[in-house]
């Protein structure tokens, strides 16, 4: 037996989701159809309102529905300061830490030359212009410290030093509150390699 | 079944991504097993063990089981003595990750193909010139794949002269040409170059310019027509540093 074509058409959508098979997809349907109508509709709707209002802050590229978002429209923060991340995710988690009251630029993704995402898949002209406003004087890059966050880094640093700015990144090494017999030795052995002098 | 399990097997991973939930696809390249795929199951939980080890250009030592396309990661240790890459040598990691994953069939054991990548990332870590390092691999490379060029007789089965010019191509003997051009598909080297190549000597200057002008003809007929991202990515920042 062949499913009407709505049905197939809802199942073939889902599958646009990362990790979402055939299989997950039409489990997924069902459930939406069968058991949650109402979860379907408030799905529905939230879909198509995000899809129409949300687009991205003129500064910092984050998701906002004003052309610039709550952070860069914020005059208390402090605007000589730039911080670099690759996801949303990590501008929120950085916001959680409360230890920064300057503002971000969000790439929306990273370099992985081993995917073949290379320098002109990213938007990196728009940070150069961004970081070249002559307000930002320190850049601090907050991508990951996986290798293709580190690689990005490295190309962010020697893009915008060519501009005389100043580049910094976020420290790496032992977690807070870290016990030495507790930690991974990848870590353990990375904060041996760039330990610091205690003045 | 036991050799379905594989232990204490000493590797390096060339790339991950994430898989399903929590776990994540790791290829890898082991001393005894080649190249192959494994399955890392729960390693991108936020406190997995394995975040800090399945890192690129780590020596590690791993345990599999399974046989097939996909086989599953059993513990990974780390074997260390290599700091995180960074900045330029991390670039260069990429390129050489690249060349391994793009011309090393998948399983095909090669343990001489192991011990070249593993000399390369130890030399990167030893701040070895990266234009020796990487000429280095990429003529032992050839020479693993059964691409090897011929580097001591030209096509008419002469001895190479050093002060002679040589036309290379692709699976051909070097031919005597009396110009400093070369046409499509051909690289115009000195038959010093040539004879240096052949005892992997790569002191003169000259020796690795034109090194990597016959080495990329040849790595380039093996690749196709897709390029290289790090090559690209490498471009862009010579570019930057002018």
């Amino acid at each position: 037996m062949k499913n009407p074509p709505s049905l197939d058409q809802l199942i073939a959508a889902l599958k646009v989701l990362p990790g979402v098979g055939p299989k997950s997809a039409q489990r997924m349907a069902f459930h939406l159809l069968q058991r949650d109508k109402a979860g379907a509709d408030k799905l529905a709707r939230a879909l198509d309102r995000a899809l129409l209002n949300l687009r991205h802050c003129e500064r910092c590229h984050t998701f906002s529905e004003t052309p610039l978002c709550n952070v860069c429209a914020d005059d208390k923060r402090r605007q000589e300061v730039l911080c670099v991340v690759e996801m949303p995710a990590d501008l929120l988690m950085l916001e959680q830490t409360r230890c920064y009251d300057g503002l971000y630029f969000v790439l929306m993704g990273r370099l992985s030359p081993m995917d073949g995402v290379g320098p002109k898949d990213i938007d990196l002209e728009r940070l150069i212009a961004r970081a070249c406003d002559g307000v930002v004087a320190e850049v601090i890059v907050a991508t990951n410290f996986t290798a293709e966050g580190e690689v990005t880094a490295h190309l962010i640093a020697e893009m915008l030093k060519a501009q005389g700015l100043k580049v910094t990144r976020i420290a790496r090494g032992m977690p807070v509150g870290g016990e030495l017999e507790y930690v991974d030795p990848g870590t353990l052995a990375q904060a041996m390699y760039e330990r610091r002098t205690l003045s | 079944m036991q050799q379905s399990r594989v232990d204490r097997q000493p590797a390096y991973v060339l790339h991950t991504q994430p898989y399903r939930e929590t776990s994540l696809l790791v290829e890898v390249l082991t001393r005894d097993y080649g190249r192959f795929t494994l399955v890392a199951r729960g390693a991108r939980r936020p406190r997995s063990d394995l975040r800090g080890l399945l890192l690129p250009f780590q020596p590690l030592q791993l345990a599999w089981f399974g046989k097939g396309e996909l086989r599953t990661l059993h513990t990974a240790d780390w074997r260390g003595g290599v700091p995180q890459f960074a900045g330029a040598r991390l670039v260069t990691g990429f390129y050489l990750n690249e060349l391994v994953l793009r011309l090393a069939a998948r399983d095909d054991p090669s343990p001489a193909l192991f011990k070249l990548y593993d000399r390369a990332v130890r030399s990167l870590v030893d701040h070895a010139l990266t234009a020796t390092v990487l000429r280095r691999f990429e003529l032992a490379l050839l020479e693993e794949l059964g691409y090897a060029p011929a580097l001591t007789q030209d096509h008419l089965a002469q001895a190479i002269a050093p002060q002679a010019r040589y036309l290379c191509r692709f699976g051909a003997a070097p031919e005597l040409t009396d110009g400093e051009q070369a046409p499509r598909g051909a690289a115009n080297v000195s038959g010093a170059t040539l004879v240096a190549l052949a005892a992997a000597d790569f002191e003169q200057p000259q020796t690795r310019r034109e090194a990597r002008l016959l080495l990329r003809l040849l790595l380039d007929e093996l690749l196709g027509p897709e390029p290289l991202a790090s090559r690209e990515l490498l471009t862009t920042l010579y570019a930057l540093s002018d």
